[in-house]
C-alpha cells in the first residue's frame, strides 16, 4: 500500500482527503503545517506528498524546498486555491510534479496520484 | 506741464508790460498834451506803441509754441495711456493663456498640472484657485486609485478564500454521492442540488477573478500557435450534450483553410463555451445554433447565432457589461453568472481582438469575435 501525506491548515480539508485517499486504496498520514511535513517525512518517508501552497508558518512550498535540498525525491503535487499554477507564486527551480486546484477534481487527482505513485491497481473510483 | 505753467507766466507777464507800456505811453501822451514832454515825450508814445508790437509779436510766438507743446504732450499722454493699456492687456493676457493650456491639460487627464501663479492680482487668485482645484482633483482620483486597487484586492482574496469552503462543500458531497447506492432517490437528489449549486459557485468565482484580474492588469493570455478548426469542433462536441437535451440544433460551419492563429486555447476555449452557452440558455428549445468561423481581411471571424428571442436594442448596447444580463422572459432557468460576456470581452481584446453582437427582437442573436491572424499587436505596457 502506498503512502500519502497530506498537509493542509484546514482540519475539514484534511478529513475530505484522507476519506477519499483510503476509498481509493492509499494510507494517508496529515500534516498542518510545513514544519510537521518535514517531520513526518524524515519519521516514514511517504510515497507523494499533497501540500497545500499556503499554509501558516511554513508553507508546502517552503517545506517541499527544504526536503529537495535534504535530499529527498518523492514526487510531490501542490494544492493552490489559485486558477492558474502561474499565479501560485510557483517556483521554478522546484522540483514540482503538479498543480491541484480547489476545488478539488478528485478524479483528476486520484489518476495523478496513481501514475506518480505507480499504484493503478489500487485505483479505487 | 511745466511749459504750459511757464506760458500762463509768461501771459501774465507780457499782460503786465503791456499795462505798465500804456501806462508810460499815457503819462508820455499826458506830457504832449500839456506840452510839458517835447520830442522826449512824443518819441515815448512811438518807442512804447513799438515795444508793445514786439512783446505781441513774442507772446504770439510764445503761444503758437505752447500750442504744439500742448499738442505734442496730448499725443504723447495718449500714447504712454495707449502702451500702458497695452501692457496690462499683455499681462492679463499671458496669465490667462497660461490658465487656458493647463486647463487643457488637465481636462486631457494630467492632474499634475499647475499655473505659475503671477500677474494682477486678480489673475494670481485665478491662478491659485486653479491650482487648488487641480489639487483637489489629484487627491481625488488618487483616492479613487486607492480605492480600486483595494477592491480588486478584495475580491482576488475573498474569491481566494471562498474557495476552501466550497472545495469542503463540494467535496462531501461528491462523498455523498459515491455512497449512492445507500441513499434514497430524493436524498440523491438533494446532494445533486448541492454539486450543481457548487459548479454554478466555482463558475461564479472563477469569473470573478478573471475579471478581478482584468481590472488588475493582471489577467495574461499565453498564446501558441492553435488550429483552429479541431479547437472550434472539440467546443461544439462538447456543448451539444446540453443542447441536445433541449432539442436545439447545434451546427457548425467552419471555412475549410482555417489558419493557425497565436493565440491561448483555453481562453479562446472559454469565450465558445460562454457564448455558445448563451445561445443556449436563451434560447427555447428547438432552436437553431450555429458557430461559424471564417477569414475577413487579415482576421478570423467566429460567430455564434441563434434564432432564440432576440436583445431588445436598449439591453444590446449594454450587454457587455459585467452583471447585466438578457430578460430571461420566457425561456428556460438561466444558469450564466451574468459575468460570461464580460470576460469574453477582455478576453478578446487581450488578443487584440474584437467582439460585437446584433440582434433582432424575435429573430435571433448574433454574438462574433474577430481575432488578427498575426497575433496581437505588441502592446506598449507589454505583459507576460
Amino acid at each position: 500500500m502506498k503512502t500519502v501525506l497530506v498537509a493542509d491548515d484546514s482540519e475539514t480539508i484534511l478529513l475530505l482527503m484522507r476519506t477519499r485517499l483510503e476509498l481509493a486504496g492509499y494510507a494517508v498520514q496529515t500534516a498542518v503545517d510545513g514544519q510537521e511535513v518535514i517531520e513526518r517525512v524524515v519519521a516514514s518517508q511517504p510515497d507523494l506528498l499533497l501540500l497545500d501552497a499556503m499554509m501558516p508558518r511554513k508553507s508546502g512550498i517552503e517545506a517541499l524546498r527544504e526536503l529537495r535540498a535534504a535530499g529527498y525525491e518523492m514526487p510531490a503535487l501542490i494544492v493552490s486555491a489559485h486558477q492558474n499554477p502561474g499565479d501560485a507564486d510557483a517556483p521554478t527551480d522546484l522540483e514540482i510534479d503538479g498543480f491541484v486546484t480547489k476545488p478539488i477534481d478528485f478524479d483528476r487527482l486520484l489518476r495523478e496520484i496513481a501514475t506518480l505513485t505507480g499504484a493503478e491497481a489500487t485505483q479505487g473510483s | 506741464v511745466i511749459g504750459v505753467g511757464r506760458f500762463i507766466q509768461k501771459r501774465q507777464d507780457f499782460e503786465n508790460a503791456i499795462a505798465r507800456s500804456y501806462q508810460v505811453e499815457m503819462a508820455a501822451r499826458v506830457q504832449v498834451a500839456q506840452g510839458t514832454g517835447g520830442v522826449g515825450a512824443r518819441r515815448v508814445v512811438l518807442r512804447e506803441a513799438n515795444h508793445r508790437q514786439e512783446l505781441r509779436d513774442q507772446i504770439s510766438d510764445d503761444t503758437r509754441d505752447t500750442a504744439i507743446l500742448v499738442a505734442a504732450g496730448l499725443i504723447a499722454g495718449l500714447t504712454g495711456a495707449l502702451l500702458l493699456f497695452s501692457g496690462l492687456i499683455a499681462s492679463l493676457r499671458r496669465p490667462l493663456e497660461d490658465l487656458v493650456d493647463a486647463a487643457g491639460r488637465l481636462a486631457a487627464g494630467d492632474l499634475s498640472t499647475r499655473v505659475e501663479i503671477g500677474g494682477l492680482s486678480e489673475t494670481a487668485t485665478l491662478g491659485a484657485a486653479f491650482n487648488e482645484m487641480a489639487g483637489q482633483l489629484e487627491l481625488e482620483a488618487s483616492r479613487r486609485e486607492q480605492l480600486d486597487r483595494l477592491k480588486d484586492e478584495f475580491v482576488l482574496t475573498a474569491s481566494h478564500e471562498l474557495r476552501s469552503p466550497l472545495t469542503s462543500v463540494q467535496g462531501f458531497a461528491e462523498l455523498l454521492m459515491l455512497e449512492r447506492d445507500n441513499l434514497t432517490p430524493s436524498q440523491v437528489e438533494t446532494v445533486q442540488i448541492i454539486l450543481d449549486n457548487c459548479n454554478h459557485l466555482v463558475r461564479l468565482l472563477n469569473d470573478l477573478l478573471d475579471l478581478a484580474r482584468s481590472d488588475a492588469g493582471r489577467l495574461s493570455v499565453r498564446m501558441r500557435p492553435t488550429e483552429l478548426a479541431p479547437l472550434i469542433d472539440e467546443v461544439v462536441r462538447t456543448m451539444r450534450a446540453q443542447t441536445d437535451s433541449s432539442h436545439q440544433a447545434l451546427t457548425e460551419q467552419l471555412e475549410s483553410q482555417l489558419p493557425t492563429v497565436e493565440v491561448e486555447a483555453d481562453r479562446i476555449r472559454q469565450i465558445l463555451v460562454n457564448l455558445i452557452t448563451n445561445a443556449h440558455e436563451y434560447s427555447p428549445e428547438g432552436a437553431n445554433i450555429e458557430v461559424k468561423a471564417g477569414i475577413v481581411g487579415d482576421e478570423v471571424e467566429i460567430s455564434v447565432s441563434d434564432d432564440g428571442p432576440g436583445i431588445p436594442e436598449t439591453q444590446l448596447d449594454q450587454i457587455f457589461e459585467r452583471f447585466v444580463r438578457g430578460d430571461a422572459g420566457l425561456t428556460q432557468r438561466v444558469g450564466g453568472t451574468g459575468l460570461g460576456l464580460a470576460i469574453s470581452k477582455s478576453l478578446v481584446e487581450l488578443h487584440g481582438g474584437t467582439i460585437e453582437a446584433d440582434s433582432s427582437v424575435g429573430r435571433g442573436s448574433s454574438f462574433r469575435f474577430r481575432l488578427p491572424l498575426d497575433g496581437p499587436a505588441p502592446q506598449p505596457e507589454a505583459s507576460g
